[in-house]
């Protein structure tokens, strides 16, 4: 595991991808941390919070080529004939994508720094924004490698785990129009009124629930639960089971 | 030892491999000759455990491939066709890169490495990233890669395709003296270079094995008939006539002539009466005066080779 998440992750620093991430990100979060600096309202939490609405970019960009750059130009083989386990290998790219986005934090370090030095105050928020920021990373880049391991091209990996990102992205917004949808296409129907609100909401609850953003609401504001955090680890679990799985397949598969 | 059984592999409703058996026993090596599509890659994926089989069991010296793949693969070194290279790590980073995978120990790793390198000859490029390395050296450091580790047995699936001819002799020597300390499997499409490698070989055909023989039997199968190309300036009709009559001279098939009037024949021979007939023919040339302008034996295809071996 160890070899395989070292190769990855200097690999990022050996090739464009690494330092275009690291930049954009710099860019963003510089841009709006001396935005709210300007106006003295410094506020490390909501620069967090907002980072992660960016990570349906910055993911596919740092995982599309995990796997899918093994898969063309046959390096994969390495892992399957080497006596390693391949979940040895998903979980060191795993890592090696994390560390990335450790990286990237480095900058929101910088910012807590400069808020302190200027008498602003870090709160307890920005711890519970911290932790958002890693399990959220964790979940989207357990499902950005599990796009890289479909594919053996790093643009359609990369289309591809921004299309599922997006869609958890916007898990919340969905789900007032699916339970629009679901109360109107049963309004046609005999039922009350009350009951078909009642049902829309059950259903926007229920797509809501699945948004890893929406359960970690409450975190910047100091308040913390342990289930959301299980949400995330369970969802990265899933897919980098799935990962593993579709590797596995190959060495099995009969087509 | 590899002990290979019954082994088939199905892609779709497309049997790639049809059931081979076949033993490697320690410190021999092993040719795989076999066209393309043969089944042979698919066979070597096999054994190394980067593909299962359908059926039919492969033992790495007593491991089963399926059952016990760490301790099966820890035997092999593998150079799989296209070589597992990242182009754009340097040789030595890459190579410590296999001795982490292959889990070789951190004290053991500079010897080791330092060896591996002055083998195959890459010392000099030890430090260039394999990105902006010739060809011939990225199959070296692709053999360097199935070395690490020290393993038993090296598989090395076309180790000289795309090579120029330097560099395949080269890597013949290479292979040749690793022969010396490992069993060694190489697998080609090209007889003549099984023949300077291998003490035996298993040729394999549409994914069946087709024959298994050692080298020097192989020869004198292939050696009992034997094919001379002539290409002369003179009157057809009358030179194959008066060769017809040579002993030893089988037959004679016109291939192709040109408006000069040179033609270009073949002549198929039986060698096993032990002379060379090639004097006779050029001295029943010269008597005719009909000048030779080549003359030459033709290397046997290697489907000719499969109607030779399968037909005795």
């Amino acid at each position: 595991m160890l070899a395989v998440f070292k190769r990855e992750f200097f690999s990022y620093f050996k090739s464009p991808v690494g330092y275009i991430a690291l930049a954009l990100f710099a860019f963003i979060s510089g841009y709006m941390y001396v935005n709210m600096f300007a106006y003295a309202q410094a506020n490390i939490p909501s620069e967090i919070i907002t980072m992660i609405s960016f990570f349906v970019i910055f993911v596919p960009i740092i995982t599309m080529g995990l796997l899918s750059e093994d898969k063309k130009r046959g390096t994969e083989i390495l892992f399957y004939t080497s006596p390693v386990s391949l979940f040895e290998v998903v979980m060191g790219k795993f890592l090696a994508a994390l560390s990335l986005f450790g990286i990237m934090y480095v900058n929101i370090i910088i910012h807590m720094i400069i808020t302190k030095s200027s008498s602003g105050t870090v709160g307890i928020g920005v711890v519970g924004a911290s932790i958002v920021f890693f399990f959220v990373a964790a979940l989207y880049i357990a499902i950005g490698l599990f796009a890289s391991s479909l594919s053996d091209s790093q643009i359609v990996s990369a289309i591809l785990s921004f299309v599922i990102l997006l869609f958890f992205q916007m898990l919340s917004t969905l789900s007032t129009f699916i339970s629009n949808g679901i109360t109107s296409a049963l309004s046609a129907g005999s039922m009350g009124a009350d009951k078909l609100s009642a049902i829309g909401e059950k259903v926007a609850y229920a797509v809501k629930w699945l948004d890893p953003i929406a359960k970690t609401q409450q975190f910047r504001y100091g308040v913390f639960s342990v289930f959301p955090l299980v949400y995330c680890v369970s969802v990265a679990l899933v897919f980098l089971y799935l990962t593993y799985r579709v590797l596995e397949k190959k060495r099995w598969s009969q087509k | 030892m590899i002990e290979i059984k019954n082994l088939v592999k199905v892609y779709g409703d497309k049997k790639a491999v049809k059931g081979i058996s076949f033993t490697v026993e320690d410190g021999e090596v092993l040719g795989f000759l076999g066209p393309n599509g043969a089944g042979k890659s698919t066979t070597m994926n096999i054994i190394t455990g980067y593909l299962s089989s359908t059926s039919g069991t492969v033992k790495v010296n007593g491991y089963d491939i399926l059952e016990k793949p760490e301790e099966a693969k820890k035997c092999i070194g593998y150079l799989p066709e296209l070589p597992p290279l990242y182009l754009d790590m340097t040789v030595l980073e890459y190579l410590n890169f296999v001795c982490d995978l292959k889990k070789v120990p951190k004290a053991d790793r500079k010897v080791q490495l330092a060896k591996i390198l002055s083998m195959v000859k890459i010392t000099d490029v030890a430090e260039r990233l394999i990105g902006n390395l010739s060809k011939g050296y990225k199959q070296r450091v692709g053999i360097a890669q199935a070395l690490v580790g020290d393993p038993d047995i090296l598989i090395l699936d076309e180790p000289t395709v795309g090579l120029d001819p330097n560099q395949i002799l080269e890597i013949r020597k290479l292979v040749k003296g690793l022969s010396k300390h490992h069993t060694v499997i190489i697998s080609s499409h090209i007889l003549s270079e099984i023949q300077a490698m291998c003490d035996r070989v298993v040729i394999i055909n549409k994914g069946k094995v087709a024959a298994i023989d050692t080298i020097t039997d192989l020869s004198k199968k292939l050696s009992g008939k034997s094919k001379l190309l002539l290409s002369f300036k003179g009157p057809l009709n009358d030179v194959m006539h008066s060769l017809r009559t040579v002993p030893g001279v089988l037959d004679v098939k016109s291939r192709t002539s040109d408006e000069n009037g040179i033609h270009e024949i073949e002549i198929m021979t039986d060698s096993s009466l032990g002379s060379d007939l090639r004097s006779n023919i050029f001295y029943t040339m010269a008597k005719g005066g009909w000048p030779i302008l080549e003359f030459r034996s033709i290397d046997a295809t290697l489907e000719e080779v499969f109607l030779n071996i399968t037909s005795h």
